[in-house]
């Protein structure tokens, strides 16, 4: 009970702290907002193309032609419990001579095709090691796959992931240099207050306490502001500009877009836990009681 | 309760104290007199651990706070009232909040708080005024504000730094005889000034310190301005 009365003591302080700070926290949350909306942006678009890599990369397809006298189906059983094959197609010697005689008119000759398995991978990265595991395989004759498509799928997948993590680094690094000068001019402005309080022998983390729940309120405020921003952008392309961009580019899938339920959560997590470490770390840097 | 035992403190090599020893027991009331840089604040900043001696041990209630690390420093304060020359009130808060202000932050109960609150401003005669700001209040009122600040969470020493020394000669002598007042109950009470006339005027323990260093200590004794080597 005297433990909740002390944090209700320190949820009132940050009530009064926030009152006190009347436009500059709206100042504050604008500017945090604009930084939040630009990195739920980046998320958003590299997920999306992280999204259509990953799709690409899915519709890549590794042959394999066996050898005579092997049971495709059996075959296909043992490459279907390989790691990342997500679909294994067996494409009989049978029907594939029929289509090619349809589709090249050739002569009536002794079927030289052999049986092939189309192979289906979860995963782009994988597709030069399975290839490599297939040739081990003894029922395989021979293993055919776009190794060149696939190597540089995943040069521009690394590279959208690098971005990211470097956009959110830089995003990161400002919002923490926003709260922090935010903070700090809090304490300055608190200064008097602070002494009072520490000389009258009050916990140091009831006087730091409401300056991290008060980082950790800005942090929360602009991601929902940041969220909306790009639920009203996003919902705008939705109507507008996907349908083109589907017209355009038939190889783009049609849903590759990165939730707003993810995005909103991860703007949420990351701006509350930006505010509260960014104001910890400059209180502590600051006050000294 | 009070106990200084060799005390060295300098600052960048510059004595402020040099080799002080002192004992103020339970419930005494005394005087810690000296001109402007005699060491006065420095005595008092040490008791309330806001600086550690250079050398020596400072005790309170048998522990010595030069040990305590700075977690403790808080429960230190806690169990000590500090009274100071600028009142140092919270501006934004009524007389009311200023006093309750600790027993929130330690989380008593709104009817002990009530309680303990009234019966502090009782003490100081400002029963009347727990709705007003500092600002609404005079200097010896907002002393007394600071005062019963002090004592409402009972401690058993209160420090009083130049608590008079922004305040008229009459309403100087009210504030340390209310301070005597409170000594009365039990609590030591350790005040610093160079207020000739409320020491002259008390005649209690005067312990007089002249370039740090410990220049006299006298029970119901007076403001001795040649002990200490001050001119009028």
């Amino acid at each position: 009970m005297r433990k909740l009365r002390i944090l209700s003591g320190v949820a009132t302080e940050t009530g009064q702290g926030l009152r006190r700070g009347g436009w500059s926290n709206w100042l504050v949350v604008s500017i945090l907002a604009i930084a939040l909306t630009i990195f739920g942006g980046v998320l958003q678009l590299t997920m999306t193309l992280k999204n259509v890599v990953s799709s690409w990369g899915s519709q890549l397809e590794i042959s394999a032609y066996l050898k005579d006298g092997y049971e495709p189906r059996s075959v296909a059983r043992e490459v279907s419990q390989m790691p990342d094959v997500k679909l294994v197609e067996i494409v009989p010697k049978e029907v594939a001579w029929q289509e090619m005689q349809q589709a090249f008119k050739v002569a009536a000759l002794n079927n030289p095709l052999p049986n092939t398995l189309h192979i289906q991978l979860t995963n782009v990265d994988s597709v030069e090691k399975t290839a490599n595991r297939l040739k081990t395989v003894d029922s395989i004759e021979h293993v055919r796959y776009p190794l060149t498509v696939a190597k540089n799928l995943n040069r521009f997948r690394h590279f959208i992931e690098a971005a990211g993590v470097a956009v959110t680094a830089a995003l990161t690094a400002a919002t923490l240099m926003v709260i922090g000068n935010t903070i700090q001019l809090v304490i300055q402005s608190r200064h008097k207050e602070i002494e009072i309080q520490s000389l009258m022998g009050v916990s140091p983390w009831y006087i730091k306490g409401p300056l991290v729940l008060q980082g950790a309120v800005y942090g929360f405020a602009s991601a929902l502001v940041a969220t909306a921003v790009i639920w009203a952008v996003r919902a705008y392309m939705d109507c507008y500009v996907t349908g083109q961009l589907v017209g355009l580019l038939p190889l783009l899938p049609a849903e590759v877009g990165y939730g707003m339920v993810p995005t909103f959560l991860v703007l949420l997590s990351l701006g509350t836990a930006v505010g509260a470490g960014g104001s910890a770390w400059t209180s502590g840097r600051y006050i000294k009681v | 309760m009070i106990r200084l035992q060799n005390v060295y403190k300098d600052y960048g090599g510059r004595p402020a104290l040099v080799n002080v020893n002192l004992h103020i027991g339970m419930g005494e009331f005394a005087f810690l007199v000296g001109p402007s840089g005699a060491g006065k604040s420095t005595v008092m900043r040490l008791l309330y651990r806001e600086e550690k001696p250079t050398s020596g041990q400072v005790l309170i209630g048998g522990i010595d706070i030069t040990r305590l690390d700075r977690g403790q420093v808080p429960l230190l304060r806690r169990r000590l009232g500090i009274v100071f020359q600028d009142y140092k009130l919270l501006d934004k808060q009524t007389v009311f909040d200023n006093v309750a202000y600790i027993l929130r932050a330690l989380g008593v109960d709104n009817r002990e708080i009530a309680k303990r609150v009234e019966s502090a401003l009782c003490v100081v005669n400002l029963e009347d005024k727990g709705d007003a700001y500092p600002d609404e209040l005079s200097g010896g009122e907002q002393q007394r504000v600071g005062i019963a600040r002090a004592i409402v969470n009972g401690p058993p020493v209160l420090l009083a730094d130049e608590p008079t020394g922004n305040l008229d000669p009459v309403t100087s002598l009210e504030i340390v005889q209310l301070l005597e007042k409170i000594s009365q109950r039990g609590t030591t009470v350790l005040i610093s000034t160079h207020d000739q006339f409320i020491v002259n005027s008390l005649r209690r323990r005067v312990i007089s310190l002249k370039n740090g260093q410990l220049a006299g200590d006298v029970d119901s004794g007076v403001y001795d301005m040649e002990a200490i080597g001050q001119t009028v």
